[in-house]
């Protein structure tokens, strides 16, 4: 099996190749692939129920892998792989990820199309940007859900009242700061020992990121790191220094890959088929134990309209049936908390996910990007739909059923989704719990997914 | 005149740069009006495929391989220009993604659009400073000052843009736009900024505005 460094001597070896002409190749590469394997969308089928379809996606992103490899930024070059190479990489990956310690503890495993086994529920705000006081409460909504395996980070605005600049001493000072903080909430939340799955998102730099991955800060030897891919199979060598810090540390590390539907990787079955590609990136670049996807809509910026559903379950099922990798997805919605939008959207990504083999990362609302606009809430209503599909053993018939009704709920309303409330007033920032109107609100939706709740 | 025309929109459209090129060659061969050549041939042809990427009926390779056979063209254009008023530059942008930042794919998606739609566009890349920023705007006289962030750390660097230009006393000198996955309308104008981009539609859009605008550093 090819070594972590051959990998790099790869990057310092490799074909020295123009990164537009990469850019460029991509979709098109990828697109005489979809026609060779048959790849095809359907827009009445988000959630399909075609295993050879998944299989053929999955030949096809090998394929393309094969084809044009990785580019590493800092070289210019191309890593590129033999089948035989990357085969082994599947064949030898990680089949469990453990987490947290004590009762604290969770173990995520991969997940087959139609696991009544419910998925794996990791809880965060995906970075959502929150003011310095309010940092703690609002991860703390994480932590405190029943459903959270581990949990991670918001972005405070400011570290003692100073904005937080990267590459620098602010960053890395910002950083340690998050740290502590994350785990005072773990502690806030009676879960000491709950696994933190990113436990740096406010730095960009490796100094800073590792900086902060010290027991003295209460980090936990198996919390982690999440290590993205620089837009589509791109790496660099600021990830890749993380990931040679924790093959030391024994810290875990994931996979984060989102490619967008209509950049670089074209249309929806083209942008399928990258997206799978990444996870041998993951593998063989990164030695991910487990792989999220967060692929978006490149005007919309979410995965909750029908292209992304089609996308996230076809991927997932790809993934699931043809490699023993624990996959999660992560759903953005376009809607923000404290709307019956945002509980549609999340509970129809959820599903589609869930049912195709997916565990969940959970989530992103109000488009990733609106300040305070993150609650627990919204991860609950995306681990229990997770949840009750698994343990209804809905089919993923049933699912596109539940799924094409939920998306005729806000599909329409994509473009122009309410921003909704802000954590202090979607919550009692005193007891942390919900507000009443979001938990009358939540209740009231959950008549019209069309799931069992009484399973939970 | 509206066949050669028409078969330069059919040639942007496609991102067929050779035939893009061979037509600008025709069009001054038959001693046609540059300008009228751009706006009612290539430009119009970068208004269609605008259309078709906000439809997502083209994706962003196509995007591109229409914008490089435009900037191709008037390469064959310019000498021609340079004696009519109106040299068909809308402005002159410097744009990057700032300090600590390494991801480019959405500024390279606005900087696409913004040579679409005729502006000269000076890319400084990725991770760049606050002060090269600035430099470069001074040294190519750039009439706006674009800047993205994907990251809400190095979004912070932004509002430096804004307060370097008033501490060097050229201010007034430069439009600020500013626009990135985490920067939000309200946080921009707060930054300093003269105008905002959501996406690369708006990001067009709110550079032409800039260009007739007086006012520097208006709150919405």
């Amino acid at each position: 099996m090819i070594g972590f460094w051959e990998v790099i001597a790869r990057s310092e070896n490799g074909p020295l190749f123009k990164e537009k002409k990469f850019d460029m190749q991509l979709a098109a590469a990828a697109r005489q692939l979809a026609e060779k394997y048959d790849i095809r969308y359907n827009s009445q089928k988000v959630v399909p129920d075609d295993d050879d379809l998944a299989d053929r996606l999955y030949q096809a992103a090998l394929d393309l892998f094969l084809e044009v490899g990785i580019y590493c930024r800092d070289t210019g070059r191309l890593i590129q792989f033999n089948r035989e190479e990357v085969v082994q990489a599947v064949q030898n990956a990680p089949r469990t990820v453990t987490y947290g310690q004590g009762r604290d503890e969770a173990v995520m495993t991969s997940r087959r199309v139609e696991d009544p086994t419910p998925p794996f529920v990791v809880m965060t705000p995906v970075g959502t940007p929150v003011a310095e006081e309010r940092f703690v409460a609002m991860v703390q909504s994480y932590a405190q859900e029943p459903l959270a395996q581990t949990f991670s980070s918001a972005f405070s605005q400011t570290i003692n009242g100073r904005p937080i600049k990267a590459a620098t001493p602010q960053e890395t000072e910002a950083a340690i700061w998050n740290v502590i903080k994350l785990r005072e909430a773990a502690r806030a939340a009676g879960r000491p020992f709950i696994g933190i799955h990113n436990l740096v998102t406010n730095a960009e730099r490796s100094d800073a990121t590792l900086a902060a991955m010290q027991p003295a800060f209460g980090v936990l030897p198996n919390d982690g790191l999440g290590i993205a891919a620089i837009s589509e199979l791109k790496v660099d060598y600021e990830r890749i220094k993380k990931v040679v810090f924790m093959r030391h540390s024994g810290h875990n590390k994931y996979g984060l890959y989102g490619p967008l539907l209509g950049g670089f990787a074209g249309g929806t079955e083209t942008t399928a088929i990258v997206h799978v590609a990444h996870h041998f990136l993951g593998l063989l670049a990164y030695e991910a134990q487990w792989h999220c996807g967060f692929p978006l809509h490149l005007h919309h910026g979410c995965n909750s309209c029908r292209e992304l559903l089609w996308l996230i379950a076809v991927t997932s099922q790809a993934l699931s049936r043809n490699t023993h990798s624990p996959i999660a997805v992560s759903p953005f919605s376009a809607a923000g908390p404290c709307t019956d939008m945002v509980i549609y959207e999340m509970a129809a990504i959820s599903i589609a996910a869930s049912v195709s083999g997916a565990n969940l990362l959970a989530c992103a609302p109000a488009r990733n990007r609106h300040p305070e606009r993150a609650t627990g809430m919204e991860a609950r209503v995306c681990a229990e739909a997770g949840h009750v599909a698994a343990h209804q053993k809905i089919s993923r018939r049933e699912a596109n059923t539940i799924v094409m009704d939920l998306l005729a709920r806000y599909e329409t309303t994509i473009a122009d989704a309410p921003l909704g409330q802000c954590l202090a007033e979607c919550y009692d920032l005193a007891t942390l719990q919900p507000s009443q109107e979001y938990l009358d609100l939540y209740q009231s939706c959950r008549s019209k997914i069309g799931l069992n709740y009484s399973l939970l | 005149m509206k066949d050669l025309l028409d078969r330069i929109v059919n040639a942007t459209v496609k991102g067929d740069e050779t035939r893009a090129i061979a037509l600008a060659h025709e069009a001054m061969a038959k001693d046609f009006d540059p300008f009228k050549v751009i706006q009612q041939g290539y430009a119009r042809g970068m208004e269609i495929v605008g259309d078709l990427f906000a439809r997502l009926e083209y994706f962003l390779p196509e995007v591109m391989l229409a914008a490089d056979a435009m900037t191709a063209a008037l390469e064959v254009l310019k000498p021609h220009l340079q004696d009519r008023e109106n040299g068909g530059s809308s402005g002159t942008i410097v744009i990057a993604t700032i300090q600590g930042d390494l991801h480019d794919l959405g500024k390279n998606i606005v900087k696409v659009m913004l040579e679409a739609a005729g502006f000269t566009v000076y890319d400084m890349g990725a991770d760049v400073a606050v002060s090269a920023l600035i430099a470069k705007a001074q040294e190519v006289e750039a009439d706006i000052i674009a800047a993205s962030a994907i990251l809400t750390t190095t979004m912070a660097h932004m509002p430096d843009i804004a307060k370097i230009l008033a501490e060097l006393g050229i201010r007034d000198h430069f439009r600020i736009m500013l626009g990135g996955a985490p920067v939000i309308r309200e946080w921009a104008f707060q930054a300093g900024a003269d105008g905002y981009g959501e996406d690369a539609a708006e990001a067009v859009e709110t550079a032409r505005q800039l260009m007739v605008s007086t006012s520097i550093g208006a709150q919405p």
